[in-house]
């Protein structure tokens, strides 16, 4: 057992803070915070970030990566939410690894290399009005014709497709097979003919999209990993990459702790308020609490192991615990929670709305917290499945 | 970061869980609430054959050298086990307290019959103040010629009634000393007594032996006193931290064998024609239950790391004992809503469990005691 950070992590933190200390800077938060994704200062950034192979720490040389650990990827991410200055990179985490896994040497050799130095991003395209939780149930259909698919159909609530470079479509080849063994995975250039996109608000102000494909012409080639085998290439994948940081919260709960020391309510600090006191302190052994769980994780994929259960416990709880941290800090915060960023009275830059809305979100996309403790029970447990 | 037992900790912990099932099912566990001595004859002198009372003592005192980590792996099976037994007073609250606040001539002295298993000792020191902070203890010790006299009422004193010594908390009456000015005095009971020193059972949640002790007028030798007068808060503090952290190791080894009997059931029991443990309802308590336990172990060994380290580490260990005491409470009751009827019932383990974990909340300070800690290491 060990619970501190060897020599090397600890230089390789710090190397990684005081660069984004002297990076990051106001502008890429805010496009950041825009909901509208990352914009021409992140860009810029992403790249400065793929120049050091921090973008994608584990992959081998030959791709741009760092062939870094797990813990090293987790301490990159840490220190990037820290500063409110990260977004998940589909390509470096989704699309990259199982192009990694089971593409074609020739797909290996064109896009990853790419997505490493930040040059260019996907968008997942997962989701549709009929396949959320029951992603097998998805329907777009890719028709051969020649040495292209032709693809019909759309998606839901495909965030990215507004700014990335491509679309990373799962679509069903083979209308026969029973549902799950009939998806497989293609790239698709989002600058193809027939794409469309129209923009969808979520309530936290984050763009999402419906994306409709009307004959768009794609080449086989781009088909990644075995034909009809693109469902179970999606679950090897995310098996390796259900890792989140949690230094946003963290950075949050610093930022209150501060802000409790300073402020005072009816003569007295708000640090000395008994209540608070009670509060503040769960906050900070949850997010302690998630911390360590992460770092489990990425211990257990060191060791080349599966995190079959965790990884899900860790999506759960992460954004469980958002969503708690959000509540406490306005009843912290009282009236003046409620003033958005701008506002006059507004406190803490009116974080505490948005970190209250993103936290409804953030239960939902990426698998909902129903269906991570289906998963926790039946592949962690062994419970019978329905 | 290493999540990893070493080889000999898992080892420990196989031997350990192989002794207990085999020598500590649960009608010894439910019988021991009940019974007045509260441990089986000829269980105590099994487990100081095993070496557990030498665990976490110096090898110089006959001591094992295991660290606070080895002392939590072992814990965790205590707990799972429900084991009765003066264990936890006399090797933790007694002799780890020796060890930390005694002097050398003391610790030389004391030490070998704790490790031995041939002398039982337990700590008091929380008051009908309820407080954890020196400034609030109430007992005082008087000097005079022979030595000091001592009156004060304790609570909470586990096994005081097997203690063949009990080391009290006190405050040595002088106005000049500050908030934190504790003294410790070994207070011995020779043929189950002490002069000035009585005892009542306490009638508790897990029937786990808890005593009132009053001290009125007692009279303690000179060199009853445990380290120098005034000094023992750090050492006591510390105790106290390594208490609450096997506290919560034995409270997650119950957690840990609540989730089994769930997930054994949800296996075996069906209703409605199906097994209960393909309801959505029953994954997702079950779900619950190991995510309040993986956390609480991450938690707690974090701490038991950092104190087998001798680093600073009131924060971790205050969040480790307020995730733990809330943790097992909501683990049980989970526990409870899977097995229905027939984990109600006494004859069932499940009772065994809740109980303890009532109790184990408000062990060397509750959730809400430690969220104050908390507050405090985070500087507010």
């Amino acid at each position: 057992m060990e619970f501190g950070f060897s020599e090397q992590d600890q230089a390789f933190r710090a190397e990684v803070s005081a660069f984004l200390d002297r990076e990051v800077n106001e502008t890429i938060v805010a496009e950041l915070e825009s909901g509208l994704g990352p914009g021409p200062e992140t860009r810029k950034f992403r790249r400065l970030l793929g120049a050091r192979g921090w973008l994608t720490v584990t992959w081998p040389r030959e791709f741009r990566g760092l062939e870094g650990t797990n813990i090293q990827r987790l301490i990159v991410t840490e220190e990037l939410t820290y500063r409110r200055a990260h977004y998940t990179h589909v390509g470096a985490t989704m699309a990259g690894p199982v192009i990694l896994l089971f593409g074609s040497d020739e797909l290996k050799r064109e896009f990853l290399p790419r997505i490493a130095l930040g040059e260019i991003e996907f968008a997942l395209g997962y989701t549709e009005p009929e396949a959320g939780s029951d992603l097998a149930n998805l329907d777009i259909r890719a028709v051969d014709d020649g040495d292209d698919f032709v693809i019909n159909g759309q998606k839901l609530f495909n965030t990215a497709t507004h700014f990335a470079d491509y679309h990373w479509l799962g679509a069903r080849t083979n209308p026969n097979a029973p549902k799950h063994k009939g998806v497989s995975l293609i790239i698709v250039d989002l600058k193809s003919p027939g794409i469309t996109i129209n923009p969808l608000w979520a309530l936290n102000n984050q763009r999402t999209n419906v994306v409709y494909y009307e004959n768009v012409r794609v080449p086989k080639r781009n088909l990644v990993g075995t034909r009809d085998r693109g469902f179970y290439h999606i679950a090897t994948a995310l098996d390796l990459e259900r890792m989140f940081p949690s230094g946003d919260l963290m950075r949050d709960l610093d930022d209150l702790v501060d802000y409790l020391k300073q402020t005072r309510r009816g003569g007295i600090r708000l640090a000395d308020d008994p209540l608070v006191r009670q509060r503040v302190a769960q906050m900070a052994t949850e997010v302690e609490a998630v911390r360590l769980l992460s770092y489990h994780i990425a211990w257990l994929l060191d060791r080349e192991t599966i995190p079959n259960y965790q990884a899900s416990m860790l999506k759960l709880y992460l954004s469980e615990t958002r969503q708690r941290c959000a509540n406490w800090t306005a009843l912290i915060l009282g009236p003046l929670a409620d003033l958005r960023s701008g506002s006059k009275w507004a406190q803490l830059d009116g974080r505490v709305t948005r970190n209250y809305l993103d936290g409804l979100v953030r239960t939902i996309v990426g698998g909902t917290s129903e269906i991570q403790r289906n998963i926790i029970a039946t592949r962690g447990l062994g419970l019978p499945k329905a | 970061m290493d999540f990893a037992l070493t080889n000999e900790q898992e080892m420990l912990k196989r031997s350990a869980r192989d002794f207990l099932a085999a020598e500590c099912k649960f009608e010894t566990g439910r019988a021991m609430e009940a019974d007045r001595q509260g441990c089986p004859p000829d269980f105590w002198q099994k487990i100081v054959d095993l070496g557990w009372t030498a665990l976490p003592f110096p090898e110089q005192y006959g001591g094992a050298g295991g660290s606070i980590v080895d002392l939590a792996v072992l814990s965790e099976e205590m707990g799972r086990a429900n084991m009765p037994g003066p264990f936890f007073s006399s090797v933790i609250l007694g002799g780890l307290t020796i060890l930390e606040a005694g002097d050398d001539q003391q610790r030389a002295d004391l030490l070998p019959s704790i490790v031995e298993g041939e002398t039982i000792a337990t700590l008091a020191v929380l008051e009908p103040e309820l407080s954890y902070e020196p400034r609030d203890l109430r007992t005082m010790a008087y000097p005079n010629e022979s030595g000091y006299v001592i009156s004060g009422t304790k609570l909470f004193v586990p096994n005081a009634h097997l203690a063949d010594y009990v080391l009290c908390a006190a405050r040595v009456a002088d106005p000049r000393q500050g908030d934190e000015a504790v003294s410790l005095f070994r207070v011995v009971r020779s043929e189950g007594r002490a002069e000035g020193m009585s005892l009542t059972a306490l009638d508790t949640m897990a029937g786990d032996k808890l005593f009132e002790v009053v001290l009125t007028s007692t009279p303690v030798a000179r060199n009853s006193l445990i380290g120098k007068p005034n000094e023992a808060w750090p050492a006591l503090r510390k105790v106290l931290q390594i208490a609450a952290v096997a506290k919560c190791a034995e409270l997650l080894g119950g957690a840990q064998k609540v989730i089994e009997l769930a997930v054994e059931h949800g296996r075996n029991r069906s209703q409605f024609g199906s097994l209960i443990g393909s309801f959505q309802a029953v994954q997702h308590h079950c779900a619950n239950m190991v995510i309040d336990v993986d956390l609480g172990r991450f938690l707690t060994y974090q701490a038991a790391w950092l104190l087998s380290e001798g680093k600073e580490c009131a924060k971790q260990v205050s969040m480790a004992k307020t995730f733990v005491g809330d943790a097992y409470l909501r683990v049980c009751m989970l526990g409870h809503e899977v097995l229905g009827g027939n984990g109600l019932i006494d004859e069932h383990e499940m009772p065994l469990f809740s109980k303890r974990a009532y109790s184990g909340q408000q062990a060397f300070g509750s959730s809400d005691r430690h969220r104050e800690l908390v507050a405090q290491a985070l500087g507010l």
